[in-house]
């Protein structure tokens, strides 16, 4: 570690002096670009450095110094004298820092403060505009641009660890956009070879980064892909049509061109129909014909009720089919069970297209939201910038409406007793400005929504202190950090010291907590003291139909999500049973396993053999073990009345073609409820 | 599961710095002081990314890559070489050799865990 700091010692000095050779040049000629790059990039490095290094005070006013002159680069604002008054004495100051990081000499420290102040003064004046609270999301930015990209990687790029479906992801991380594969050049089953390439993608990207960017992501093969980008006109952007080929891009085997996706993006019109070689040949027709149509309207609105009530019957058409699969596969007609066979088809792809006319992007929220934390920041007086990641995210309009209240209760939770005020944080050797961030993603069969804040953390001291006084725990109960966490949920809990305008308004964590769970969600937290706090919470994708394996254990049938399911084994039932620590080997790999049989109170014959199905909880392989897998089944979820409602393993039931009844599980909630009883450990034993 | 990350260098100072930047965020490490004495290390472990320098005594980076690259069990591993600016050409020989994308010299932290988010994840 010494000589790594003498390294830096090194480092730092000479990019003090690039930076000072950098900035008189700028004293010249204040409008030199390549001067500013430069010194830019000499306060971006040493910031870096100085982070790595332990020294945060060199850092933090890099930092607020690079800032300023990020709105100069990009052209937002103007370089004064002032500026470079500033930049100098701080630059002074700097050079002092190195030698004394904590600012142990007591006139350092006021003069860090000082310089911080100035800085943060001229940041404002540069920015007229741009408010802290949404510097990210307003950025001044270059105009969006909509890219076409065929990206076909050669046959053997797999064989140098490249793995190309990272590559399309980060070229999509750039903007919005789709990414359409196609498989061309496929062989034959047998000639298949895994070790080879046979995909090439076709990417729309809707984007404010330049071409460059585009090829800078594929650096590295730029030797191994043939690469087309193309920008479409000024004005054309991705219509919702061309979205929805990526849920169908499936059907199509051949790249579709620039031409023909430039066709779609100035019309709007539906491409689906020109899937393939063989109506590919009359493109222009096609789309001409449909102009005239797609001009009439992309969207119309439709009242939610209407909606509900399609919902309603696709769940009907469902329940119906799997009577019609059964009877056809009881009678062994061939022409019935084509019928049946398309009917399944059908009704799948009905039942995806209805349900994703249900779908709103989180998005939708997230604009209330910014105003709030904006708003909730002023009267506060702190200084907190929200971000979000992930808000095109889709979730059922239903479980939205639900989800507002948990929500704005959660941040304004953060906002008030979570970032703490500019001076606490300075105090502490954190940025000024405090982060919320906001995230949402997909995860296996659920949603997950993250809200997470750079501020105090939760003291769980002051936790189990107050639990204590309010008579919820005894005094001298042991508990875990995690049940202490919890804690925090029971009703009638609030630590804040206060009550106050903001978050004090009566609706406790426990309200959040029932809000969550009555859409069949989750919510966990987790929390470092003075680092902040995570709360993220989990949601079903969908309240209504799933894709299920449908299982049996003795004579009851269960449906798991299919969404869950990692994948599938047969293992000798003697060998579950005689290992004694509920573990077993799955292709040399020890994974713990659940005896299904065992938890569901199952008391018959065991078979020889069983079926572990082996899903991912939080990061760790877990087996489930059933007794027979019987195949997939799109299972419509029932309510399972009041009878159940305290049973949170089981999300509902559903109506198997015979007419029998089946409970759907939660995998995700069976796991956590046995682990919390201590009756499984994921963790290496 | 973390990933884990073995790293080749001969210079120490640049081994620690790699490892230090790279544990911080969360990946486990293994560190070789040259190709031989990383090989030795391809023991049937786990191993997600291979970072190495290419001038080094006894194995340089190249042929290290090449010895990986011809080992069965290793043969698809993501491997990033560290170069300077000016080593272009040895920069196309690694390529040929089979490394999935290259670190220049000198990086900062953040560039050091962009280049390897986008190779491994």
């Amino acid at each position: 570690m010494d000589n790594l700091h003498a390294i830096f010692m090194t480092e730092a000095g000479e990019l003090m002096a690039d930076l000072e050779k950098g900035l008189l040049q700028l004293e010249a000629d204040p409008v030199n670009v390549e001067g500013i790059g430069k010194v830019f990039r000499s306060m971006h490095t040493l910031k870096g450095s100085a982070s790595m290094f332990g020294f945060e005070s060199v850092s933090t006013l890099t930092h607020q110094l690079e800032t300023v002159y990020e709105s100069i680069r990009n052209g937002s604002s103007k370089l004064t004298s002032k500026i470079l008054q500033v930049t100098f004495e701080s630059l002074d100051h700097l050079k002092k820092l190195l030698t004394d990081p904590q600012m142990k000499e007591g006139t350092l420290q006021q003069a860090q403060i000082d310089l911080l102040n100035r800085i943060e003064k001229l940041a404002i004046d540069t920015q007229p505009i741009q408010h802290s609270s949404s510097s990210n999301t307003s950025e001044v930015s270059p105009p969006l641009c909509c890219y076409y990209l065929l990206f076909s990687p050669q046959e053997n790029i797999l064989r140098n660890g490249t793995n190309t479906l990272y590559l399309v992801d980060d070229l999509l991380a750039l903007g919005n956009g789709i990414a359409l594969p196609h498989f061309k050049k496929l062989p034959t089953f047998d000639e298949l070879r895994p070790q080879l390439n046979h995909t090439c993608f076709e990417i729309l990207l809707e984007t404010t980064k330049q071409e460059s960017d585009m090829r800078d992501v594929l650096l590295f093969v730029e030797t191994e892909c043939e690469l087309d980008i193309k920008a479409f006109p000024p004005g054309a952007s991705l219509t919702e049509q061309v979205k929805q080929l990526a849920w169908r891009g499936h059907a199509i085997d051949m790249p579709q061109g620039f031409d023909a996706f430039s066709a779609m993006l100035s019309s709007g019109a539906n491409p689906i129909l020109k899937t393939g070689a063989r109506t590919s040949k009359t493109p222009k027709e096609t789309t001409e014909a449909q102009q005239t149509k797609a001009s009439a309207g992309s969207s119309i609105r439709v009242s939610s009720d209407r909606l509900d009530e399609l919902m309603n019957l696709v769940s009907e058409l469902v329940t119906t089919q799997a009577r019609l699969s059964l009877f056809s596969s009881q009678n062994q007609l061939n022409e019935l069970s084509i019928i049946s066979e398309n009917i399944e088809k059908i009704t799948r792809r009905l039942r995806d297209n209805a349900f994703t006319m249900t779908l709103i992007p989180i998005e939708s929220l997230v604009v209330r939201f910014q105003r709030l934390v904006r708003d909730l920041s002023k009267e506060l007086n702190k200084d907190i910038v929200f971000k979000t990641e992930g808000t095109e995210t889709e979730i059922d309009k239903s479980i939205i409406e639900k989800l507002t209240d948990p929500l704005l209760h959660l941040l304004r939770n953060s906002l008030d007793h979570g970032i703490e005020s500019p001076d606490e944080r300075m105090n502490k050797g954190k940025p000024r400005q405090g982060t919320l961030l906001f995230k949402s993603y997909y995860s296996g069969g659920s949603v997950v929504i993250e809200i997470s804040d750079d501020g105090a953390g939760i003291n769980l001291e002051k936790v189990r202190l107050k639990a204590v006084s309010k008579g919820l725990i005894s005094a001298d109960e042991s508990m875990s950090e995690r049940e202490l966490i919890n804690l925090i949920f029971m009703p009638g809990f609030s630590t804040a010291e206060q009550v106050t305008g903001v978050s004090g308004r009566g609706v406790g964590m426990d309200v959040v907590r029932r809000n969550i769970s009555d859409i069949r969600g989750d919510i966990e937290v987790t929390t470092k003291e003075n680092k902040g706090s995570t709360f993220s919470i989990r949601l079903p994708l969908t309240l209504s139909i799933i894709d299920g394996l449908l299982v049996r254990i003795g004579e009851t049938d269960f449906i798991l999500p299919l969404s869950s399911v990692n994948k599938c084994y047969e293992v000798e039932t003697t060998i579950l049973e005689e290992t004694f620590n509920q573990w077993v080997t799955l292709e040399g790999k020890r994974t713990p396993f659940i005896f299904l049989r065992k938890e569901l109170r199952i008391i018959n014959q065991t078979p020889d053999l069983s079926q572990v199905i082996k899903m991912e909880h939080e990061g760790h392989d877990v087996g489930l073990v059933v007794d027979k897998i019987i195949g997939q089944y799109q299972a419509v979820l029932k309510p399972l009345g009041n009878f159940y409602r305290h049973q949170e393993e089981y999300s509902g039931a559903t109506i198997l073609g015979d007419g029998s009844v089946a409970l759907v599980l939660d995998p995700y909630k069976l796991i956590k409820k046995l682990i919390d009883q201590q009756q499984v450990n994921l963790k290496t034993a | 599961m973390p990933k884990h990350i073995l790293i080749v260098d001969d210079s120490e100072s640049i081994r620690e710095l790699v490892s230090l930047t790279l544990e911080s965020s969360g990946y486990t490490v293994d560190k070789g002081i040259d190709g031989v004495d990383a090989l030795k290390l391809m023991d049937g472990r786990e191993i997600n990314l291979v970072i190495t320098d290419l001038n080094m005594p006894n194995m340089d980076g190249i042929q290290f890559i090449r010895e990986v690259r011809g080992r069965k069990d290793y043969s698809t591993v993501s491997i990033l070489m560290l170069t300077t600016e000016s080593q272009q050409a040895k920069k196309e020989e690694a390529k040929a050799a089979g490394a999935t994308g290259w670190i220049v010299k000198p990086f900062v932290q953040e560039k050091l865990l962009e280049v390897v988010k986008k190779v491994i994840r």
